[in-house]
């Protein structure tokens, strides 16, 4: 396989002539994907395993550390829930995301937009309105 | 940067990207660990799995373990998701910390 300029998609052909790593390491018919983006796939993977992490974390500290609203007894599981549900989601939704952008370095073809990033911007933007609305609210009626 | 320093390199973030998942469980499992040992003693033990993973790439006897790691970390997060909406929701609702 020729140079590939960092940053660049590996080229659609199999490596037909010989390889740049290693001598003698023959790779027939199935072409094995460039090596630094399979890695990268993995990286980020893990990143969005750690963010669910995060979330679940967070929504489990809600539950469990955070004082009751004392006007809002359903306060807490209300923020806690979706946030815990986005944590459980996730992992499945980036595993997805993750095969469909090994197959796609595998074939040369191009890395498949993400839809998560938006969904966890949306999620967590009205999980976070949501919580200043108890809070309000929280307050509002206790006068 | 030739580009097997750069697959080096690859690799070694890599490698820290499993050990800081490895180590977001085990800060899970200590921070539940008192509360509910049966939940953080195993979390504790998944972290000392994914951190062996994280270097299955590296050791030639752990090569079984390198394609089915990142469907593992998936399910062990869905699970622990799921066991913490359950404590979530039916547990006890603790009063909290009032610092």
């Amino acid at each position: 396989m020729a140079i590939i300029a960092f940053g660049s998609r590996p080229h659609k052909e199999p490596p037909t002539s010989s390889s740049d790593e290693g001598k003698g390491q023959t790779e027939p018919a199935r072409p094995e994907p460039d090596v630094r983006f399979t890695l990268a796939n993995e990286r980020t993977f893990l990143a969005w395993a750690r963010t669910a992490l995060a979330l679940v974390a967070a929504g489990l500290a809600i539950t469990q550390l955070l004082p009751p609203f004392p006007h809002a007894p359903w306060g807490r599981p209300v923020i806690a829930t979706p946030l815990i549900l986005l944590g459980a989601v996730l992992p499945g939704l980036s595993y997805a995301d993750w095969r469909r952008t090994q197959r796609a370095i595998a074939m040369g073809e191009p890395v498949p937009p993400s839809r998560l990033p938006l969904v966890l911007a949306v999620t967590v933007g009205v999980i976070a309105l949501a919580a200043v609305g108890i809070d309000l609210y929280s307050k509002v009626s206790g006068r | 940067m030739t580009e097997s320093s750069d697959r080096g390199l690859a690799r070694e973030r890599t490698t820290l990207a499993w050990t800081r998942s490895s180590i977001a469980f085990a800060a899970m499992g200590v921070a539940i660990l008192k509360q509910r040992p049966v939940i953080g003693a195993p979390l504790l033990i998944l972290s000392a799995v994914i951190w062996t993973a994280g270097r299955a790439r590296r050791r030639p006897q752990l090569a079984g373990l390198a394609p089915r790691r990142v469907l593992f970390v998936t399910i062990s997060v869905t699970v622990i998701a799921v066991i913490a909406l359950v404590i979530a929701l039916a547990g006890p609702s603790p009063r909290g910390l009032h610092l």
